[in-house]
């Protein structure tokens, strides 16, 4: 390894604040999602540390070919700059939306990626669910903000499931596999405590009161599952999460016709694809397992989940294709 | 295609945002070149690609549910810029990126046309006073139609400037020359005047940071209808019909000199004789120059680019409004740019 290369295979977590720092003000840092590479500038003194704790096992790089996206979180210049401070995002010049408070960068770069993923990702379909994957089989986790698919797939990831996004079900068409689109999970209000107490160990930014979706804190992805973001996994099964309080677990199978809406209707380009999308939604239907999970307790929940499972791969095994 | 990566990168950022990425991508996969782009660069090409064949096949849509509404009209119905090079089969129409359908009618059955669309489930934006005014007296369209089912907004026009521009369009003379197009239910305007409507929108009508997409559409149409024999010779004497002749001479001054769009030299010394005048095109054109050239994806426009900018903007309201409308009509505007900002600050802080 040339010291070169020793440089750059330095996990982000382990880069000095002062490097990133420089190297946010100059070329940028590239971060790779897996489906897509961000590369990332920025102004914003508190920007760098807000990174290194949530893409901590990320590979560092401050020099690359190819971004897929480029961001830059800016301060603005004139009276925004001194009183009450703000921070804006934009992309190849142009900004998309309103700023965010200067001490927020790191959620309106999620925020701001997360947009961009979802319009310029029409290469696959763009499924908005969270997906994680166990013994090469991809479980999906279709459902409308406010369900607890974030809770549900924070949850799993921290229990031996490898995470690949917690907002984009990216299914390529023509591999049939689901792709990593790896970002820290955005955790809202109370799940926030519940994956904290659910998980000790498990490594979260810090938290940002009064966004537009209330408080929010990220949950950083494990080492394991940003080795792998390159690696695909094969539609294994569909779980549509709700969360209500007080609820005892309700595990319920589903009718195909049930599920495709849920699949189709919830995407980011669904119409977009054309023939493409319906033959891909309704390919993974006709593969896929699917059940509800109405659930309060998520001890209670991954139990159900993992009950199932053997079932699923062995269903998979019994027909591979 | 033997560009580096970080070329394909910089191609890619900046046909997207100057809207001509899709076109690069038809184009690519027409040539049959696209397995030899690198795929980084290839997906996004592939994507877009769908991006417009979607909002194509949307206006496509919305386009034949309009003719249906419309359909019995007895008044003539024109399609114009995108949809009308679909109407022709024209080259230039792969790729595009269509946001609205922009549709004419003559001015005094807009009434009955925009009776019939709202009957069809269109609404039109609420706007206050002064710009429904500005709509009905002022512009060469009515204000833009929303349907709830139709994902493109439509724009019913009467002509292709506005009435009260220093440069006075006839819609008569337009309207005197309508083609069919490949739908019974649309006609087009005569191949000349398209070329003439597409200069006068790039070059009267709106600011011209980020529109090279136009000067592309403006060369494909000039190729196209160009391979008529006597099509370039009769663009003069149309455009002198139309009042068009500044704006024609500045899309074939940029067209040839960019693009080397060929313009036979008798009919470009034509063009450029009834065109601007020397002084004129001392300032003029420099201006033009670099308002219309591409900044550099991460460059923000220069201090040049930037006075051009605001010189053409202001161009662009002396010949839109004569100054008696224009100086209420901009205090208006900042008027209610002031309210609205307000009510944004409110809202975030509350």
């Amino acid at each position: 390894m040339t010291a070169d290369e020793a440089r750059l295979s330095r996990p982000l977590g382990e880069v000095q604040i002062a490097e990133l720092t420089q190297a946010l003000a100059g070329n940028g840092l590239w971060i790779d999602f897996g489906a897509a590479i961000v590369r990332v500038q920025s102004d914003c003194a508190v920007f760098a540390a807000q990174l290194r704790t949530v893409y901590g096992q990320f590979p560092f790089a401050d020099q690359s070919e190819w971004a897929d996206l480029h961001v830059r979180i800016r301060r603005p210049r004139g009276l925004r700059r001194w009183v009450r401070p703000q921070v804006k995002f934009q992309y190849d010049s142009q900004q998309p939306f309103e700023p965010f408070p200067a001490d927020s960068p790191l959620p309106l770069f999620e925020w701001g990626c997360n947009w961009l993923i979802g319009r310029r990702l029409n290469d696959v379909l763009l499924l908005h669910a969270g997906v994680v994957e166990k013994g090469g089989l991809a479980l999906l986790l279709p459902a409308t903000p406010g369900s607890g698919k974030s809770t549900l797939t924070a949850a799993l990831s921290q229990r031996g499931w490898r995470l690949l996004s917690d907002e984009f079900g990216a299914f390529d068409p023509e591999a049939g596999t689901f792709r990593a689109v790896l970002k820290p999970i955005a955790l809202k209000n109370r799940s926030i405590d519940v994956i904290r107490r659910f998980a000790p160990q498990a490594v979260l930014g810090r938290e940002f009161p009064k966004t537009r979706k209330g408080t929010v804190a990220h949950l950083a992805p494990q080492r394991d599952a940003v080795e792998r973001r390159h690696e695909g996994a094969r539609p294994g099964a569909i779980v549509l999460p709700r969360w209500e309080a007080g609820s005892p677990t309700r595990f319920e199978p589903l009718t195909d016709n049930s599920v495709f809406p849920a699949l189709a209707f919830n995407a980011f380009n669904y119409s977009l694809l054309g023939a493409v999308g319906f033959q891909a939604a309704v390919r993974l239907v006709r593969q896929c397992p699917a059940w509800r999970l109405v659930y309060s307790d998520l001890d209670d929940a991954l139990i159900a989940i993992e009950t199932v499972w053997p079932q699923v791969v062995e269903r998979r095994r019994a027909s591979p294709k | 295609m033997q560009w580096p990566l970080a070329e394909w990168e910089r191609v890619v950022r900046l046909s997207r945002r100057l809207r001509l990425l899709a076109r690069l991508a038809e184009g690519v996969i027409a040539a049959g070149l696209i397995d030899r782009v690198p795929p980084e660069a290839r997906r996004h090409l592939v994507a877009e690609r769908c991006l417009s064949r979607w909002r194509t096949g949307a206006m496509l849509w919305t386009l034949e549910r309009v003719a249906i509404m419309l359909g019995d009209a007895s008044y003539p119905r024109v399609i114009l810029k995108g949809a009308a090079y679909i109407g022709q089969d024209l080259g230039i129409a792969a790729g595009r990126l269509p946001s609205d359908l922009d549709i004419l009618v003559p001015r005094a059955h807009v009434p009955d046309a925009q009776a019939r669309l709202i009957q069809a489930g269109w609404k039109t934006v609420q706007l206050d006073e002064h710009d429904s005014r500005y709509y009905y007296e002022w512009s060469h369209e009515v204000p833009p139609m929303t349907h709830p089912l139709l994902g493109m907004e439509l724009d019913l026009h009467h002509n292709i400037l506005p009435p009260v521009a220093r440069t006075h369009v006839s819609a008569d003379v337009l309207l005197e020359r309508l083609q069919p197009s490949k739908w019974a239910a649309w006609q087009v305007l005569d191949p000349a005047d398209q070329v003439l409507h597409s200069a006068a929108h790039l070059f009267h009508d709106s600011e011209a940071r980020d529109r090279i997409r136009d000067l592309v559409d403006l060369d494909g149409l000039l190729r196209h209808f160009g391979a008529t024999p006597g099509f370039m010779a009769r663009l003069p004497e149309r455009s002198r019909a139309l009042g068009l002749e500044e704006p024609l001479a500045l899309a074939c001054h940029f067209c040839v000199k960019w693009f080397g769009t060929p313009i036979p030299a008798e009919v470009l010394e034509t063009i450029e004789a009834i065109g601007p005048d020397r002084l004129r095109r001392t300032w003029l054109l420099p201006l033009l120059g670099s308002a219309l050239m591409p900044t550099e994806p991460d460059d923000s426009p220069s201090l040049r680019q930037g006075v051009a900018a605001i010189a053409l903007l202001a161009r662009y309201h002396r010949q839109r409004m004569p100054l008696r409308l224009l100086v209420p009509h901009l205090w208006h505007k900042l008027r209610t740019a002031r309210h609205a900002a307000d009510d944004v600050v409110d809202s975030a802080g509350a």
